[in-house]
């Protein structure tokens, strides 16, 4: 039961035949009357439990656009329905309206669009719809809350897509340089063709010369070169840290989330250029994977693997890493682990674990750096700022020290600021392709 | 797009039955409590004050129902007077006794003292100074009596009959002094004390036994004799207990007489409508749905935590150390050395390509310890200052803007 403005007016007029007739029973009476009138409206308003629901709802929704739903609200009982409609969904899911008017006849089914618009990655749901239904006379409200969930998955809003386009036009241009000029490890065989002038001499197949030339035309002899071309159907294998440290934000946005940009935009290249990705989300236990899947399908799944992910506050088991990759591909892959690499104790799991990793694996620890740090270095006018910008120095001599060790340790670091660190991941990606290392 | 619909829709507002049925345990102690109370009222009323203190139709232990019915079956006309004027047409007819009991002091001076000039006989309970004052001017309000037995003596000068029959009287209430010296006193509860006074030739009688009129009471030793002896004395008995309206305050009219009959019950009116008006803005459309927050760390905050420890424990050594040691991997990097180059080497560079004495810049960088606050951040200024010269000195245009220091690249791009 609820009760509208007018219903208080109602009550707050018995001041008039209070004032008028001059007579305190006029008090109780007036009450008596609301309260019967109040009744009688209850009786005739319509139930709102004779309501049934039903939901349209898309599946997902990439993090920070607007996506439409719809309500239908089926009026089952006999009399009218005419009030306000909540839909409950979470606050973060950012739907509006969240109240709206109706008027149902009996029998009648009437949709109410709501717009979706969520600021949080992950599941949002909405529990249940709350249906208040006034009387005739709008006074009194019959109420009933009825179970309708419904659940929508946001997906990390992969921004970093912008650079995809320019990552992919360098791969383009590196599959032809690299077709002639580089040879070795991480390199196959593409083709035989003509010598042209500019040709590395010693790309020259004399073999395959030697079957060219028609020693019976007598004309000159045809050199033929060999062309390489980057080595296709490389392993890549992420593997995100959702511990304690992916939990701190830096510049607003948590490292997980800078992680998942990252291996967004790197997956998205390698898979392009023919590699074979894999994700794996770890911290003690695995929080999600991604296997055997190729092109637009390995994105989709990705990002459906990534959305209700968050952190857990725990240390991450880096024990466990080595046997997890192995698990992935016992052949030799370029492994990223997506990390951070702040304090010496708090990265001494991560170092105890990279030598077996990069036995076997080329390695790459990638880490999101604090810009506000290199500020508060430059910064120092008064006593505060002096003091900050030796904690601040502290710290990325700290993260320098954290590097070399990994770099002794034979894996290579990328770090960069969150808006810079997934380019950066992937130009070093295309570096290392360049170079055949993968 | 998916279609979820639910064909049955579970309403999770429970229906007034249901919860009626789930409150039914609850209402179950209510009725069981209220029958208790009830039952505890209907068999301890009989004990409970009902009705006014010495009142002849209360018979209650604080009542004195069972001195007036005694006295009405003895023949004595007993009225009941709570108004001044019932009172004093009582007393009209002549020969009758006044029982008054004031301890509210609605009765003013001159009220006081037309009684008692209108009784012929008067027995006052338990006065009060300004009582005594109108009515027998020579008695005095003394010491407050506990419950204890007063006995007759005759040798306190006590010639009234009704108290050499009591015999002893259990005292509770005051004790008075007369300075009247025909005055009769009787039941001494202490030095000059005594608990009835009998004065101007008998017609005033002052009583400081409450007790002895009580109901509670009225049977213990020889409270009765004493009480039904002093009250029976005449044909009539005017039991007269005041009430407010006797009041002698001639007051101003109050605000309740002075305000529209209307006031009250519109005030009620407007309070009940705030009543409603909450219930119309506090009750909730549906319940919460409810969202699990995420855990907001900004990484930063090892960083400040760090600065603010160094400051309040005044390392300013170890502060301008981590100051220096960047700003020797920055000086390195400017000069061209290698990352590994030490100390002395990157002095040598700098002061060749900025020109500056080496012996300065090693106390800068190496040997000055900062010894208060002021020196820390002079020093800190002087490594900026010293970056951005050597910075300017190998920048190629040297009219180009200045630019913040910038850390040595420790990725692997």
């Amino acid at each position: 039961m609820a009760v509208s403005g007018w219903f208080v007016v109602l009550v707050a007029l018995g001041v008039i035949p209070l004032v008028v007739f001059d007579d305190p029973a006029w008090l109780g009476l007036w009450l008596l009357i609301a309260v019967i009138i109040g009744i009688i409206d209850f009786v005739f308003a319509g139930s709102a439990r004779a309501i049934t629901l039903g939901r349209q709802l898309p599946d997902r929704v990439r993090l920070g656009e607007t996506v439409g739903a719809t309500l239908f609200v089926t009026n089952t009982g006999r009399r009218r329905v005419r009030g306000t409609v909540r839909d409950g969904w979470q606050p973060s899911a950012g739907a509006t309206p969240t109240r709206t008017a109706v008027s149902i006849p009996s029998g009648e089914r009437r949709a109410m669009p709501i717009t979706l618009t969520p600021f949080r990655r992950g599941e949002r749901r909405a529990a249940d719809v709350t249906v208040r239904s006034f009387g005739p006379l709008g006074l009194v409200a019959r109420q009933a809350t009825l179970s309708m969930p419904g659940a929508i998955r946001v997906l990390p809003p992969f921004n970093s897509r912008k650079h995809l386009p320019s990552r992919l036009a360098r791969l383009r241009e590196l599959d032809g340089r690299t077709s002639v000029m580089i040879r070795g490890q991480g390199t196959e065989f593409d083709s035989l063709r003509e010598y042209v002038r500019g040709d590395d001499v010693r790309s020259i197949d004399w073999r395959a010369t030697a079957r060219r030339t028609d020693p019976f035309s007598g004309s000159g002899p045809q050199l033929v070169v060999r062309t390489w071309r980057p080595e296709r159907d490389r392993r890549v294998v992420i593997v995100i840290d959702s511990g304690r440290t992916s939990a701190a934000r830096i510049a607003n946005e948590p490292r997980i989330d800078t992680a998942f940009e990252s291996s967004l935009l790197l997956a998205a290249l390698a898979t392009r250029a023919g590699d074979r990705v894999d994700l794996t989300i770890y911290d003690r236990r695995l929080r999600g994977r991604v296997q055997g899947a190729t092109g637009a399908e390995l994105l989709s799944r990705m990002v459906d693997v990534m959305a209700p992910i968050e952190p857990d506050l725990i240390e991450t088991d880096w024990s466990a890493v080595p046997s997890l990759v192995r698990s992935v591909t016992s052949h030799h892959a370029l492994v990223v682990l997506m990390t951070s690499i702040d304090a010496p104790g708090a990265s001494r799991g991560l170092l105890s674990v990279l030598p077996q990793l990069t036995r076997k694996h080329t390695v790459v620890v990638a880490s999101v750096t604090d810009p506000a740090v290199l500020e508060h270095i430059a910064e120092r006018r008064d006593r505060d700022e002096v003091y900050l910008a030796a904690a601040a120095e502290r710290a990325t001599l700290d993260t320098a020290r954290v590097s070399a060790a990994i770099r002794q340790l034979g894996a290579e670091v990328v770090t960069g600021a969150p808006a810079d660190l997934p380019p950066a991941l992937a130009d070093h990606y295309i570096a290392l392709k360049a170079a055949g290392r993968l | 797009m998916t279609l979820a619909t639910a064909p049955v829709s579970r309403v999770l507002t429970p229906t007034l039955r249901s919860s009626a049925r789930r409150a039914r345990f609850w209402i179950g102690i209510g009725v069981v409590i209220a029958i208790v109370v009830l039952i505890s009222t209907v068999v301890n009323g009989a004990t409970r004050t009902a009705g006014a203190a010495f009142s002849p139709t209360n018979a209650s232990p604080t009542g004195s129902k069972a001195i007036a019915e005694v006295l009405r079956q003895q023949g004595v006309d007993v009225r009941v007077s709570t108004t001044l004027a019932d009172a004093t047409k009582g007393l009209a007819s002549g020969d009758a006794t006044l029982f008054l009991v004031d301890d509210n002091e609605y009765l003013g001076k001159q009220q006081l003292a037309a009684l008692s000039a209108e009784a012929g006989r008067m027995v006052i309970l338990a006065p009060t100074t300004a009582q005594l004052a109108a009515i027998a001017p020579s008695v005095r309000e003394g010491a407050t009596v506990g419950n204890r037995v007063l006995r007759y003596s005759a040798t306190t000068g006590c010639d009234i009959p009704a108290a050499r029959r009591a015999g002893a009287i259990t005292g509770t209430g005051v004790g008075y002094r007369s300075s009247d010296t025909a005055a009769s006193t009787c039941f001494s509860t202490g030095k000059n004390s005594f608990s009835v006074i009998a004065t101007g030739a008998g017609t005033v009688t002052v009583v400081g036994a409450m007790s002895a009129f009580d109901n509670e009471h009225v049977g213990d030793r020889g409270n009765a004799a004493l009480a039904l002896g002093l009250l029976g004395q005449s044909r009539r008995l005017v039991w007269y207990l005041p009430t407010i309206g006797d009041s002698a305050l001639d007051t101003a009219p109050t605000i309740g007489q002075l305000t529209p009959l209307w006031v009250s019950p519109v005030i009620v009116l407007l309070l009940l409508t705030v009543l409603v008006a909450a219930v119309w803005r506090g009750r909730r459309m549906g319940p919460l749905v409810v969202e699990n927050l995420p855990v907001v760390v900004r990484a930063s905050e090892t960083m400040e935590g760090r600065a603010r420890l160094y400051q309040r424990s005044s390392a300013r050594l170890r502060a301008l150390d981590s100051l220096r040691i960047g700003a020797v991997a920055r000086l390195a990097t400017l000069s061209g050395l290698p990352r590994l180059a030490g100390v002395d080497e990157v002095i040598a560079a700098v002061a060749t390509i900025t020109g500056q004495d080496p012996g300065g810049i090693r106390l800068l960088l190496l040997d000055a310890e900062p010894a208060s606050d002021r020196d820390l951040v002079r020093l800190s200024d002087a490594l900026l200052e010293l970056e951005r010269a050597a910075g300017a000195s190998v920048r190629p245009d040297p009219g180009t803007p200045e630019r913040a220091p910038t850390m040595p690249p420790h990725d692997g791009e």
